[in-house]
């Protein structure tokens, strides 16, 4: 019993800490890590690219659901839940001073839209190009 | 003389199959946006249920009732021990490692259920509440794991089968009465009620 206890009570203290201690970065910031990552991934990777991240943004991948149907074809509104109607807060960073600063999140997000629209994580390539679209719309 | 005995009465047998299913239906409709209603609406339903079962605990019949299964843990080492012992203890009701299972998945099911309605009800900290609901969740599997492992081990040392009795209400004992009512009406209005609001919160029909 005592250490079932201690075991929750542990758990939930390194939870406080995980989520006090998550590093703030800056877009700018989370965009370098994927590239370092898409080096990795493709040798031949040169430069991310706005409009190829725009075009990713809008594309159903032949899906019903493309980024947009949540987050609209203007990432600088507010979205909309496609399911529960909730609003979204804008995904465009010069409309959102909180997007894309927390590392732990963008990873979450991307693994949980990116499944729900292509059925498949997301390469690098295409994180960072949509990071760069996301970061340039004003 | 072994005796048919009515042990366990309807409210507890719908809470208990309706938990279990919520819990799983949610578990498995964690990781999809597209399933997010559904399992928002397994999560409002398992809080309803333990929400009646924290009163049940108190109001119930005999078996359904929380001080006949709270346990020192002097009591639940002993009840495990004794498994393995030519005689295991038998129980009527839940025995004390059961009743354990019981307590933590009730807490467990609470602190799951509240933080999951505060996160979307963007109510406190995001960061925390999402931990809390994951590590919640991991740990009340790894209870419900365990509860199963500990029914199947005690239906077997026992001879007696143990997930019947929470579908029929029934085991057989020696020297145990029936609980007098089984308030079967409590139980199909809480059946009932659960179907209604999951038809009208998922917008089904």
């Amino acid at each position: 019993m005592l250490t079932t206890q201690r075991l929750v009570l542990a758990l939930a203290l390194s939870a406080v800490f995980a989520s006090v201690s998550a590093f703030a970065e800056t877009p700018q910031e989370i965009l370098d890590g994927f590239a370092t990552q898409a080096k990795t991934e493709d040798p031949a990777f040169q430069t991310f690219d706005a409009a190829r991240g725009e075009l990713f943004f809008k594309n159903t991948h032949g899906n019903d659901w493309s980024c947009a149907s949540c987050h609209t074809e203007n990432p600088a509104n507010a979205g909309k839940h496609a399911k529960t109607d909730k609003p979204i807060d804008p995904m465009a960073t010069s409309a959102n001073a909180e997007r894309f600063t927390d590392p732990k999140k963008v990873e979450k997000w991307f693994k949980r839209n990116c499944g729900d629209v292509l059925d498949r994580t997301c390469t690098s390539l295409e994180k960072g190009d949509v990071l760069t679209y996301l970061m340039a719309v004003k | 003389m072994l005796q048919r005995v009515l042990v366990w009465d309807v409210p507890t047998r719908v809470f208990h199959w309706t938990l279990a299913l919520s819990f799983a239906g949610a578990y498995l409709t964690a990781e999809s946006e597209r399933y997010r209603d559904i399992h928002v609406a397994l999560g409002y339903l398992m809080l309803g249920m333990i929400g009646f079962r924290l009163v049940w605990g108190f109001a119930g019949t005999a078996y359904a009732r929380f001080g006949s299964f709270l346990y020192k843990p002097s009591a639940v080492v002993g009840y495990v021990r004794s498994l393995f012992s030519p005689q295991p203890e038998h129980h009527v009701g839940h025995n004390p490692a059961g009743g354990v299972a019981i307590f933590l998945l009730l807490a467990l099911g609470l602190l799951l259920g509240t933080s999951g309605v505060l996160l979307y009800w963007e109510l406190g900290d995001e960061d925390l509440f999402e931990e809390l609901h994951e590590i919640s969740a991991n740990l009340m599997l790894a209870v419900v794991v365990v509860h199963v492992a500990g029914v199947l081990v005690s239906s077997v040392l026992h001879k007696e089968n143990l997930v019947r009795a929470m579908f029929t209400g029934y085991k057989q004992a020696a020297n145990a009465v029936s609980i007098p009512r089984a308030y079967a009406w409590l139980g199909v209005v809480m059946a009932l009620l659960s179907v209604a609001f999951l038809i009208i919160y998922l917008g089904i029909l």
